[in-house]
């Protein structure tokens, strides 16, 4: 039976940090979720197994040489095509949000068919210099790799909220959503913007894909360790926004790692989620 | 109006009136015939094969009857199958309960465990769709950590291997698979008989618009929370019966995301909104899974799953059920319409039936309404007029519960309804149009009425309700649709369906929210003289319109508001007059016209 | 092909004439089946494709020997997706349906249980790998490969204590970490009170969520509490994930133990470096020496290589897997015969002759001596140090 206890300033704030890092990448996992659900109305839990592909081939192309931050040159573009060309297969088919969860859920057993194949089950972990290399700020811990996870994820979370406001195609893809009939009334380009949209979710999720190569060991099934925590974090923020999944992020992953420095880690995901609750049912009313 | 008016079905041959209990006939003979296979004498592992089917059958199918005919989509159910799990598990290894007494306790922990939920969810408004998947998902985590950290489990597994399994059948296997197809075969008479109910109507309606379902007199929040625990303690006896099968229970196998993503997947795939459609999925899904265990291409089978699923997916949208059933040849049943009631005793024709006093509804700090004192009189066409955004709506949701008033009174037939749930000011005989229709969607025209019929009516029986709604469906001209879908209606038909639906409750006070935009002028015509037979038949109406020919024609009196006041009162011919209405409307007069 | 035909209708008819499968006496030629499954998708399939390895190699050697009784051995394995559910299903399937002669265990605690479950209600001898909750072993005709000893919670910590204490620099304080996985659990219950016992002062105690993914707050309490000693209670990628979030915080336990971690990633890992762990078997002397041990750690390098395992050496999951193997033929053997109550006694009073040495099956749940070894990463191998009879080349105990 653990106690409270009171720890130092030093190893709350470090495990604070720690909640921080982890929850960036539960946001960066998140972000291609969030705008798939929210602006192409596509629940794609897929996009989870797409980033282990990613995940996998930085590893491959890593150990064959390659510094793992390149392979992104190669791998955004790739998951890019691959998920405006799988909406564009799917965009046949009348699908609901619900129906879609079905059809993606399928293709996961699909790519962790296809990874456990090619790579086993077993474990893989990338040892890069990234691992390395660790900054040291106020007595604080940053290792470089979790570093480059947070810097990704706010930059790109940035940069597709700047889209969604500031830009037209933002625009577009926030009225298409909306009302898509009345959209397309108004001369927006449903099919390629969805396309393009498509195309940028895989893309996001082949990023959270290296920054978990980078961090992370790899199984082909681990890629349902995500789920939970990853969804909860999309649902608290809302549906298609870009900021929100990685904010939200960061409140879970930080509430659970506080709960692990100062108790029994065993309830972090009791704290974490009972905080989730809480918020959905007190915070103001928000049509998703 | 009166007699019977019959349907005339369109190009499809009338049916003799199908036995109400065909199915559960069915559905118990199919159980019966069931019950022998274990004295067939096959192998054992024919019990166990069709158990996990009939386990899952229940686990889906419980899920659909809140999520699939409510639209709650649940991520929780494995929170309260596992509550069943460690509540039988529990009383068999600590207090030595014998097995088939712990099955009752494991659906009661269940259900209280759910209601409590429900009480709280249900009342947030808001919490819909996703949100509520969220929160159902995250009430999973939450009750398996508890369970971990607690002596219930303590994170070594609950160990059942010494409890004795009863002897039901021959073997054990066999005595799981009979007390499975027992629950299977209840969940399906249950949710069977939901369909057929009054109760099931109104799922569906809140399904389809629980907002406006709410205003015709569903009690949504109820209904949700017995749709709730009906779905939970389902789950619970599924779930103490499987603690004994599996003999050794863990938190990790139990409180993940896999059970009701599972069920998610099995309901969609066979069906939400058949009652039958879950278990098609449950079988459907477990025969695939089983049949790629052979070892030899155990990692390629999985991903022959995938393949499957998604092409089911994709080409049986609504689900394998629905697909197969559209290719049995469809008969329309023959519904009779009732006499029309006769119209109410115009007693003391005149007197104040609605009185308002200083009515207000703000929205965070805009005053939609600001005060607003309205007599409605038995028996009167009231007109209630003003320019746009001057409260016309926000009076007419006030009154009838949509919104909830910051202040004032609601006064109607002498009780007080301001701040009452919307579905019981429906009851007390309010009913009203939406100015741009809001039928349901998935529900054929004659539901559509009959649900009306029903919640604010108080008709007990769906094919009492029916033909109620059909002769309402006559009087407002719509009879020839009813068995389409509000899709297949254009905007004047639905009006009339908006219509035919207020009336069905049988108000005595009718509130129409510009019934007539958007009408061309001879439906106009129509509309008009289908607003005198409303009255004539005995509802008082209340009557918010532009058109001021229909005003001028309608009305006996009318008010008019602005900005959320009311501005006059009296004839229209009168009121139309006013230096301040016409100001109202048409703003202050530019210049002074030479020869005004 | 007349006379196969004929004979097996014989068999057949012979088989219901006498009732029970048991007493069949199929015609020699006719394959012994053994039936098993394994979890070879979902997420206990990383170890068990292990298994799966080790038994392909085992059949097709016993058949190169010309098989048991004279017989060809046949392996009719499933897959039970990593669900006990189903685990259970296809083991009464195998019995009652594929009418197999024998059965082998499966892979992790749950399915053994559940086919335990099933192997008792058709008196089946059970030989199974590696359950890691000896107290539920509670069927008289099941036999475990994992050398555990009935009371491993006890005889495992005293052990690993006993090592630490031989070494250059014992322990006194201790940290213990855990994951709250039911077969660690209460492992590491057991480390607490032995450490107790033993005068040993506890300076943190953590348990964690299985599936825990940040373990950054937890590496920073170890740190924080400067234990001497860390006991981590891992299974799987626990272990790895652990020694990642403290290289983070550049922290290196100054001894530390690992339960069950997947030996692989764990070995390979630079920081891993002096990890200790158990193990009943290693690619060394003297374990290499027992029956049929250089043979097998050959072949399963081979086979492991080219099924692109990233580690092909044999440690405690192989090792009990071919472990199981060689329990059943020796039963099968000594007995001249498939019928398992008989095979059950044979074991139970003789034990067995295997790559882990001499097993004997009379103790508490048919477990024997707790045949746990003290193993430790030095220079990217793993290398048994404690007791001394087992160490090989001088090996001893490092500490950071």
């Amino acid at each position: 039976m653990s106690g409270f206890t009171m720890p130092s300033a030093t190893l709350l704030a470090q495990s604070v940090l720690s909640g921080v890092f982890v929850g960036a990448l539960y946001g960066l996992l998140g972000l291609g979720l969030s705008l798939s659900w929210g602006l192409l109305r596509l629940i794609n839990l897929a996009h989870f197994a797409f980033a282990f592909l990613a995940a996998y081939l930085c590893y491959q192309m890593a150990s064959m040489g390659m510094d793992p931050l390149l392979t992104l040159l190669v791998i955004v573009p790739l998951f890019f095509a691959i998920g405006a060309g799988l909406h564009a297969l799917m965009a046949r088919f009348a699908i609901t949000p619900f129906n879609s969860l079905l059809v993606t859920f399928g293709l996961t057993g699909i790519v962790e068919a296809l990874i456990q194949s090619i790579w086993t089950a077993d474990f893989r972990k990338l040892e890069s210099a990234y691992g390395e290399h660790r900054y040291k700020l106020a007595g604080l811990y940053i290792p470089l790799p979790e570093l480059i996870t947070l810097a990704l994820a706010v930059g790109l979370s940035f940069a597709v909220w700047a889209v969604l406001r500031y830009t037209d195609l933002g625009k577009a893809l926030r009225a298409s959503a909306e009302d898509a009939p009345i959209a397309a009334a108004f001369g927006i380009h449903q099919r390629r913007n969805a396309l393009l949209l498509a195309g940028t979710c895989s893309a996001l999720a082949s990023v959270a894909g290296v920054c978990l190569a980078l961090g992370f060991t790899l199984a082909p099934s681990q890629i349902y360790a995500w789920i939970g925590v990853v969804f909860a974090a999309v649902m608290l923020g809302g549906l298609g926004r870009a900021l929100a999944p990685l904010i939200a992020g960061v409140i879970i992953g930080v509430s659970e790692a506080v709960t692990m420095a100062v108790t029994a880690p065993s309830w972090a995901p009791l704290v974490s989620f009972t905080l989730l609750i809480a918020i959905l049912l007190f915070r103001p009313g928000r049509a998703a | 109006m009166s007699a019977a008016v019959s349907v005339a079905s369109t190009s499809v041959p009338p049916a003799k009136a199908a036995s109400p209990w065909r199915t559960p006939v069915a559905i118990v003979a199919a159980a019966a015939a069931l019950a022998f296979v274990p004295k067939l004498g096959l192998p054992a592992f024919y019990d166990s094969l069709l158990y996990l089917i009939l386990h899952w059958i229940v686990l889906a199918t419980s899920w659909n009857i809140l999520s699939g005919y409510t639209g709650y989509f649940s991520f929780g159910h494995g929170a309260f199958f596992g509550a069943g799990i460690y509540t039988t598990s529990t009383l068999l290894s600590r207090y030595d309960w014998p097995f088939l007494w712990t099955l009752p306790v494991a659906a009661l922990v269940a259900c209280v465990l759910g209601v409590a939920l429900g009480a709280v969810v249900f009342r947030v408004k808001g919490i819909r769709g996703e949100v509520f998947a969220l929160l159902t998902l995250a009430v999973t985590f939450v009750i398996g950590t508890i369970i971990v950290n607690t002596p219930i489990d303590g994170g070594n597994g609950v160990s059942l291997s010494a409890v004795p399994v009863p002897a039901i059948g021959p073997t054990p296997s066999s005595t799981f698979y009979l007390l499975a197809l027992a629950a299977a075969t209840l969940t399906m008479l249950v949710a069977w008989r939901i369909t057929t109910t009054k109760f099931g109507a109104g799922l569906f309606a809140i399904h389809d618009d629980e907002d406006a379902a709410e205003v015709m007199g569903v009690p949504t929040y109820r209904y949700k929370l017995v749709a709730l625990g009906i779905s939970c303690a389902l789950a619970g006896v599924a779930g103490g019966i499987h603690a004994l099968f599996l003999s050794y229970v863990t938190v990790g196998e139990v409180f993940t995301i896999t059970v009701p993503l599972t069920v998610v997947l099995m309901s969609v795939l066979g069906g939400t909104r058949h009652w039958a459609g879950p278990a098609v999925g449950a079988v459907a899904i477990t025969l695939l899974l089983y049949s790629f265990t052979a070892a030899n291409h155990a990692v390629a089978g999985k991903a022959m799953v995938g393949v499957i699923l998604i092409a089911a997916i994709l080409f049986m949208p609504d689900g394998i059920l629905p697909r197969l059933l559209k290719m049995l040849p469809r008969r329309l049943p023959i519904v009779v319409a009732g006499a029309l009631p006769a119209p109410a005793v115009a007693s003391a024709a005149g007197e104040v039936l609605l009185r308002t006093r200083g009515l207000a509804k703000s929205f965070r700090g805009v005053k939609a309404l600001a005060g607003v004192d309205v007599d409605v009189r038995r028996g009167e066409i009231l007109g209630l007029l003003g320019p746009n955004g001057s409260g016309k709506s926000t009076f007419i949701n006030a009154v009838t519960g949509h919104y909830v008033p910051t202040a004032g009174s609601v006064v109607f037939e002498g009780r007080e309804l301001a701040g009452r749930a919307a579905h019981l000011i429906a009851r007390a005989g309010i009913s009203r149009t939406y100015q741009i229709p809001r039928p349901f969607p998935h529900q054929t025209v004659l539901d559509n009425v009959a649900l009306a019929a029903m919640f604010g009516g108080g008709i007990a029986t769906p094919a009492a309700a029916r033909s109620q709604a059909m002769t309402w469906l006559a009087f407002a001209g719509l009879q020839e649709k009813a068995h389409a879908h509000p899709d297949e209606l254009n905007l004047h038909q639905r009006k009339f369906l908006e219509l035919a639906r207020a009336l069905a409750s049988r108000p005595r006070l009718v509130l129409l929210d510009e019934v007539l935009c958007g009408l061309t002028p001879s439906e106009i015509d129509d509309a008009v003289a289908l607003v005198r037979r409303i009255r004539d038949q005995g509802s008082t109406v209340v009557f918010v319109e532009h058109v001021m020919r229909a005003v001028m024609a309608l009305t006996d009196r009318v008010v008019v508001f602005d900005h959320g006041e009311l501005l006059a009162e009296g004839l229209a011919a009168e009121v139309m007059q006013r230096p301040e209405v016409m100001t109202a409307y048409l703003g202050q007069p530019a210049v002074e016209k030479p020869n005004a | 092909m007349d006379t196969v035909t004929r004979r097996s209708a014989l068999g057949i008819t012979l088989a219901a004439l006498a009732g029970t499968t048991e007493l069949v006496r199929a015609q020699p030629g006719a394959p012994i089946r053994i039936g098993s499954t394994l979890a070879l998708t979902g997420p206990l399939s990383a170890t068990a494709q292990i298994h799966k390895i080790v038994g392909e190699i085992y059949v097709e050697q016993a058949n190169k020997r010309g098989g048991w009784l004279g017989r060809p051995l046949e392996w009719t394995l499933k897959d039970d997706q990593s669900k006990p559910d189903l685990a259970r299903t296809l083991y009464e399937q195998l019995v009652t349906a594929d009418k197999v002669d024998l059965l082998m265990g499966p892979y992790a605690t749950g399915a053994i249980l559940s086919a335990m479950g099933v192997a008792q209600r058709y008196n089946k001898v059970l030989v199974h790998h590696t359950l890691g909750i000896p107290a539920l072993a509670k069927y008289e005709m099941q036999f475990p490969a994992w050398s555990l000893g009935s009371d491993p919670a006890t005889t495992v910590p005293n052990t690993l204590f006993d090592a630490l204490a031989a070494g250059p620099k014992p322990p006194k304080t201790v940290a213990v970490v855990t994951s709250k996985f039911p077969s660690i659990q209460f492992m590491a219950a057991g480390a607490r009170e032995v450490l107790k016992k033993r005068g040993l002062t506890e300076v943190l105690f953590l348990e964690w969520d299985f599936g825990n993914r940040d373990f950054g707050p937890i590496a920073n309490r170890i740190k924080d509490a400067k234990p001497d000693f860390v006991f981590v209670g891992a299974i799987g990628l626990d272990g790895n994930l652990l020694l990642d979030a403290m290289k983070k915080i550049e922290y290196q336990p100054p001894q530390h133990f690992y339960l069950y971690p997947a030996p692989g990633p764990l070995v390979s890992l630079p920081e891993a470096k002096n990890a200790l762990s158990v193990t009943i078997f290693e690619e060394q002397l003297p374990f290499t020496s027992n029956a049929g041990a250089a043979e097998f750690v050959k072949l399963y390098r081979e086979r492991a290589t080219a099924a692109k395992l990233p580690d092909p050496s044999v440690e405690v999951q192989a090792a009990a897997s071919y472990t199981a193997w060689q329990i059943l033929e020796a039963g099968v053997a000594a007995t001249k015969s498939l019928d398992d109550k008989a095979i059950a006694a044979w074991l139970k009073a003789n034990g067995a002759t295997t790559i882990q040495g001499k097993l004997r099956f009379n103790g508490t749940g048919n477990y024997g001596d707790d045949l746990m070894r003290i193993k430790q990463v030095q220079g990217g191998h793993w290398t048994v140090v404690w007791p001394k009879e087992f160490t090989a080349g001088g090996a001893k105990l490092l500490s950071n």
